[in-house]
């Protein structure tokens, strides 16, 4: 076994390029996507074409129950920012409509139509309460009315505090973390497709080496790179780039169940190819899909559809990215965590037992 | 020592080996031939434990290896047709991973590796990657990696295909030491009779998954043996002629070829001074002739109609 895994390192080490290059790309689409996400941390300009006392008014109205920061600035300006990508949307105000400029369909755009369509539909629904009356003594009357509101609703969490914000960044750094280590995995499991077809399989079968011993060369080396990718990925984003990640050795330990039970569905794929050329075709066609279906992209609840819900669950990344985001955002503990990790052996079990004796039948 | 009994192997519906029995003595040389897609590979398979026959046995010294895989294991070389060999690694490290995987003992194994490297001619290129190899270093260092554990019987598996004459040239040097210096049991398959002819003391001659003959080359060629082919050339050539030739006792056929006339007449019938004379009384002179030697081609074509390489 120790000679098979040797063997493989030593081609690796020849190219490991494959290796980094996954690793730049889940800390470079992190680096993208996850902080699109962050839109607490920007301004979004806001102007009108018709008046400054329009514009006053919804800055101030937007700016009174929103975490994004709402500015007033010239239209050329606020045009020029969304053009050149310095900021993500603008908001052209009118007295009682709004008009989102936006360069492309980032997330954070949709909350930010979110924010300001809730603020125009409170005071849509002020000016119609109003009538021909005093909107501002209304106002007024509202703001003190709901400073003692007949019902008061508290949400606390589990443990009593407060109820932590949802990262949606912090979701997708652990899912693009984990959804690149997936090719890396896959593709060093391919190991066993190439040797079959080369003939180098044949030779270890010859040799004392028993069988045994020749996959597990093979699978405990495609873990352990795999892990590894993600290790590195993640101590770069604790130590290097600042992100809190929570309880390191649990996130860790988390990756690490989930690099088994990748190893497993990858081989399960080989146990459906005939050719590693096969392989290197398929692998990056399902992979993909993988993290869609499984909600890694989307809030929590988005999907709804139980089909899709059951696709999702039967890949291990929607259980390894639910585990871990609990443990970075709502301090879960290891009993908290134990269900996924059970849902991803229990994963890696069916799939490595499938995908060994597809792999068997096959020769 | 190694001997497969009515070995046969199906793939759905397709007999792909249909009863093969043969053996190998030890220290022998035995050549398997055939075209492609005779079986040979099949057999090979079978033989070397890699695949289940559908019926039949391989006994290795009495005992079944298809019960005891292990046993022939230990004691086989196996080449295969394709290079079997990681061409991201060295010569020299693919030789040290397939010693180590056939536990070679570490402090046998340095010394092991450049043994095998100097008898393929290798040694000054250990270091450089198999990929950069030419197709016949590559078939070499293929070689090698089967003798790292000194195998007493070694099966090479068509080992000469798509290479250069100078590379071939040292392979069948290389198994020839084997055999002859070493003692080591070949058993070498090819559809390239000219090797089988230079190297092997026995032959098999597989069709369409069947033993067709077996036996020494002159064995092999008594086969052919109730003709003698004579190829003459003669100053000029007549109808007369011709018919005059065709009368000489023995005589069974006479064909005109481009060059001379073809003659085949009853094995071990000296007709040749009756053509002399026969030539005298029509004025004709004879300018050359040639008894054709049969190869295994020849046998070959006679027993299933067909050429090697068709």
């Amino acid at each position: 076994m120790k000679a098979v895994m040797l063997a493989q390192f030593w081609k690796d080490k020849r190219a490991p390029f494959i290796i980094l290059l996954f690793m730049a790309i889940s800390i470079l689409l992190t680096v993208i996507f996850g902080d699109a996400e962050r839109i607490d941390q920007t301004t979004v300009a806001i102007f009108s074409s018709e008046s400054e006392e329009i514009e006053e008014f919804w800055e101030q109205r937007l700016n009174e129950s929103s975490d994004i920061e709402f500015v007033i600035k010239d239209e050329e300006e606020a045009r020029e920012g969304v053009i050149h990508g310095t900021s993500d949307a603008a908001v052209h105000v009118m007295e009682d409509d709004f008009l989102l400029i936006a360069s492309s369909n980032k997330p954070s755009i949709q909350m930010i139509e979110q924010e300001v369509h809730q603020v125009f539909l409170e005071e849509a629904q002020l000016q119609a309460v109003a009538g021909s009356g005093n909107m501002d003594e209304l106002r007024t009357e509202v703001q003190e009315y709901m400073k003692n509101p007949p019902i008061e609703v508290e949400t606390k969490s589990l443990e009593g505090g407060a109820i932590a914000d949802y990262d949606m960044g912090i979701q997708l750094l652990f899912g693009f973390t984990l959804f690149a280590s997936m090719f890396t995995i896959g593709f060093k499991v391919n190991g066993i497709t190439i040797d079959k077809a080369s003939g180098v399989w044949n030779r270890m079968i010859l040799s004392p080496v028993s069988k045994t011993s020749m996959y597990m060369g093979h699978l405990i080396y495609s873990f352990l790179v795999g892990f590894f990718q993600i290790l590195m990925v993640l101590l770069i984003y604790e130590f290097l780039m600042g992100y809190d990640l929570g309880n390191f050795l649990m996130i860790v330990t988390i990756a690490a169940v989930f690099a088994l039970s990748m190893v497993s569905v990858a081989m399960l794929i080989a146990g459906f190819v005939k050719s590693p050329e096969q392989f290197y075709m398929i692998l990056p066609s399902i992979l993909p899909i993988i993290p869609v279906v499984s909600g890694v992209y989307m809030m929590p609840g988005t999907i709804t559809n139980p089909v899709l819900q059951f696709i999702g669950d039967i890949f291990p990344l929607s259980h390894a990215v639910e585990a871990m985001v609990d443990v970075t955002l709502f301090q879960a503990n290891w009993n908290d965590i134990l269900l996924p990790i059970v849902f991803m052996l229990l994963i890696g079990v069916v799939a490595m037992g499938i995908g060994i004796n597809m792999v068997e039948r096959r020769r | 020592m190694l001997e497969t009994v009515g070995l046969s192997k199906t793939f759905k519906e397709k007999k792909a080996v249909d009863g093969i029995d043969m053996y190998l003595d030890v220290g022998e040389s035995v050549g398997l031939l055939g075209p492609n897609g005779a079986g040979k590979s099949t057999t090979i398979s079978m033989i070397a434990s890699l695949m289940k026959p559908t019926s039949g046995d391989v006994l290795l010294n009495g005992k079944s290896t298809i019960k005891n895989p292990a046993d022939i294991r230990k004691v086989l070389g196996v080449v295969p047709q394709e290079i079997a060999l990681y061409e991201e690694l060295s010569a020299y490290e693919n030789l040290k991973f397939f010693g180590k995987i056939y536990q070679v003992k570490k402090a046998e194994l340095e010394s092991r590796i450049q043994e095998v490297l100097d008898l393929v001619g290798l040694a000054e290129r250990q270091k450089d990657l198999v990929k950069t190899f030419s197709g016949g270093m590559k078939r070499r260092v293929n070689i090698a990696a089967a003798l790292l554990h000194h195998p007493k019987i070694i099966i090479l598996d068509e080992p000469t295909v798509g290479i250069d004459p100078q590379s071939r040239n040292h392979i069948l040097e290389t198994v020839r030491r084997l055999n002859v210096e070493q003692g080591t049991t070949v058993l070498y398959t090819s559809h390239y009779m000219e090797e089988v002819e230079q190297l092997c003391d026995r032959v098999y001659i597989m069709d369409h998954g069947k033993i067709v003959a077996s036996g020494t080359q002159s064995e092999l060629f008594s086969i052919l043996s109730s003709e003698d082919t004579l190829q003459v050339q003669f100053s000029k050539i007549s109808e007369n002629f011709l018919e005059a030739i065709r009368a000489i006792e023995h005589v069974r056929r006479v064909e005109e070829t481009g060059d001379g006339v073809r003659i085949i007449s009853k094995k071990g019938s000296n007709m040749l001074s009756e053509l002399v004379h026969a030539a005298e009384r029509h004025h004709i002179q004879v300018i050359h002739f040639q008894q054709e030697v049969p190869s295994l081609e020849d046998v070959f074509l006679h027993l299933t109609g067909k050429t090697l390489r068709d």
